[in-house]
């Protein structure tokens, strides 16, 4: 069965990550017009990860993706196994984006995300600390 | 080509924009104010045209008669023609009840108009270009039109006891625009005929005052040769000394070549004879003035570009940072996220090569990370889910934006069309190795199209 909503992917994104240490986490985070699918905090080896769920549209998820470069160390898109063979992978890897395939059985990663550059400790920060229970952001 | 000096006209959109316009307008040429504003608030029109049009400041003003708004239009979300006016009503409360009534100020504006615009309303359908049928009607309409904008505010003052002696200070506006309506597709040569008889016959009124007309056609009209050719050889016929053109939904940005082509063309025939304006024009319409265009109009934050039908039911928009060397609007992290390419580490790096106006100045001081305060967010109301830009941060936004359209008009007035390309190409090269590589691109288009 493919997916049919981008919600759809949230859970079994959400779990793969939170295996890899992003046991924080936060969905539908708003980054100024944008909202971050899902953004997670390892406190154990204290770094940030963003995904974009994307059904198709990979070109758009690029693009939120880089935004999102400025907000946390990794930065991800995640599309259901069925759309990632059109991705140009090397596009991805330069721009130092991951790719995350998910399918039934659980999710893979198909391109490791470089620790971005551009991320800012002024948006990377109140969001670790909201997420470590420092508050919603909500003042 | 006649080249001139390019002028800014501030549309005023709502009473909200007041403190821009009284704070800024020494800076610009003129300022622009629907009939509906004057019909809502028409105490507070007159009190601010006396402030910064009368005898003292003397800042040139132009009246839209906004006759358009009685015309059909085609709807957005069907693309049918849509005859109902459903787009000057609004839901309000009666007696416990919400019903769809018209909008307050255009009932008010079309009662003080009179027919046919109070029967279209009476009738509940759009006007047509039949309802002109005879030269009475039409002869009537254009003189009612004219007395409108020439006496509407003066009279408010003149009508009020306490007011009455201030009468005369009332300015008259620039010109006297000829009513005007959207030439919709399914019977363009109709409406087209109509508003240029509209425009001749208030030419010929008499009034004593320059009479302008307003060319409001859809935006892919720009690729309509026919067209093009018949506004060239027939605009200057009517006797207008100016038009302002008004291609619904035309966005520079993101208009193809040819399009833009198209506008520069009809801006040189038509320069030849009458002065041309755009009623809504970016940087890339300022650059038109070494053509012919004399100037153009926009809002204080938005309306570079507009459709005729105005957008309902969305949330408010962010007002996006103004970047002045792609002379557009963008969000506050697709620029944040440039940065490093371009080697902007400290506030001085950024005032050199972003913006170095009073407001970026104010707000940037200490770090780059302050640039965040343009796009500032926060939960509106107790109850919003999402957030939205403070208040603040959007009055920064328009404030830069602002002192940027004037920097802009005035270096434009001084350079010739070679500095103006110039800019252009440099400014795409530098931007292209960043993320806003296919907005910088689009420069190159223009400056292709001004070549």
């Amino acid at each position: 069965m493919p997916y049919l909503r981008e919600q759809e992917l949230l859970s079994p994104v959400a779990n793969y990550t939170k295996r890899k240490g992003y046991t924080l986490q936060a969905f539908e985070l708003p980054f100024y017009d944008y909202r971050i699918d899902l953004y997670g905090f390892s406190t154990k080896a204290s770094k940030t990860v963003a995904v974009e769920l994307k059904l198709r549209k990979w070109k758009r998820a690029v693009e939120q993706a880089r935004i999102y470069q400025l907000c946390s160390d990794f930065v991800y898109i995640a599309l259901p196994t069925s759309a990632v063979t059109q991705i140009d992978e090397e596009a991805l890897r330069k721009s130092g984006i991951g790719l995350i395939a998910v399918c039934k059985n659980g999710c893979r990663t198909l391109v490791e995300a470089k620790r971005s550059i551009e991320v800012r400790e002024h948006y990377r920060g109140p969001y670790i600390s909201m997420l470590s229970g420092g508050g919603n952001g909500r003042g | 080509m006649a080249e001139v000096d390019a002028q800014i006209i501030l549309r005023m959109g709502s009473h909200s924009e007041k403190e821009y316009v009284e704070k800024l307008i020494h800076l610009f040429d003129g300022v622009s104010i629907g009939a509906n504003l004057v019909e809502a608030t028409p105490g507070a029109t007159a009190s601010l045209l006396v402030k910064i049009s009368g005898k003292k400041k003397q800042i040139p003003f132009y009246f839209d008669p906004m006759t358009y708004a009685y015309g059909s239009y085609i709807d957005p979300q069907t693309g049918k023609v849509r005859n109902d006016l459903d787009w000057i009503k609004s839901d309000q409360k009666k007696k416990g009840q919400t019903v769809r009534d018209f909008k307050r100020s255009y009932r008010k504006l079309a009662d003080t108009l009179g027919p046919p615009f109070d029967t279209a309303l009476s009738r509940k359908s759009a006007i047509t270009p039949e309802d002109f049928a005879t030269p009475d009607v039409l002869r009537k309409a254009c003189q009612s039109i004219a007395n409108y904008q020439l006496a509407r505010l003066r009279d408010e003052f003149a009508n009020d006891p306490e007011y009455a002696e201030f009468a005369d200070l009332v300015p008259a506006p620039q010109v006297v625009f000829a009513p005007y309506f959207y030439i919709e597709p399914s019977q363009d040569d109709d409406w087209l005929n109509l508003t240029l008889r509209m425009a001749a016959e208030t030419a010929h009124l008499g009034l004593g005052s320059p009479t302008h007309m307003v060319l409001c056609a859809p935006d892919h009209y720009l690729a309509n040769g026919k067209f093009l050719r018949a506004l060239a050889s027939e605009i200057p016929k009517t006797g207008v000394e100016g038009v302002w053109l008004w291609f619904s939904r035309f966005d520079e940005y993101t208009a193809e070549a040819g399009e833009l082509k198209a506008l520069r063309r009809l801006v040189e025939d038509l320069s030849k004879s009458v002065k041309v304006f755009n009623m809504h024009g970016s940087f890339f319409s300022l650059a038109l003035s070494k053509f012919g265009l004399s100037g153009i109009s926009h809002g204080v934050g938005y309306g570079e570009q507009k459709d005729v039908v105005p957008v309902i039911g969305q949330s408010t928009p962010t007002v996006r940072y103004y970047l002045p060397t792609l002379r557009r609007r963008l969000s506050v992290p697709e620029i944040e996220l440039c940065f490093r390419r371009l080697g902007i580490k400290s506030p001085k790096d950024f005032y050199t090569s972003i913006c170095d106006c009073a407001i970026c100045k104010g707000v940037i001081t200490k770090d780059l990370a302050q640039f965040a305060e343009f796009g500032e967010r926060h939960f509106s109301t107790p109850r919003s889910k999402r957030l939205a830009q403070t208040p603040a941060a959007a009055k920064r936004c328009r404030f830069h934006f602002l002192l940027n359209r004037n920097l802009e008009r005035s270096w434009v007035r001084q350079a010739d069309i070679n500095d103006i390309l110039e800019r252009l190409r440099s400014a795409a090269e530098r931007w292209k190795l960043t993320t806003l590589s296919s907005q910088a691109q689009r420069l190159l288009i223009w400056e292709s199209v001004l070549r």
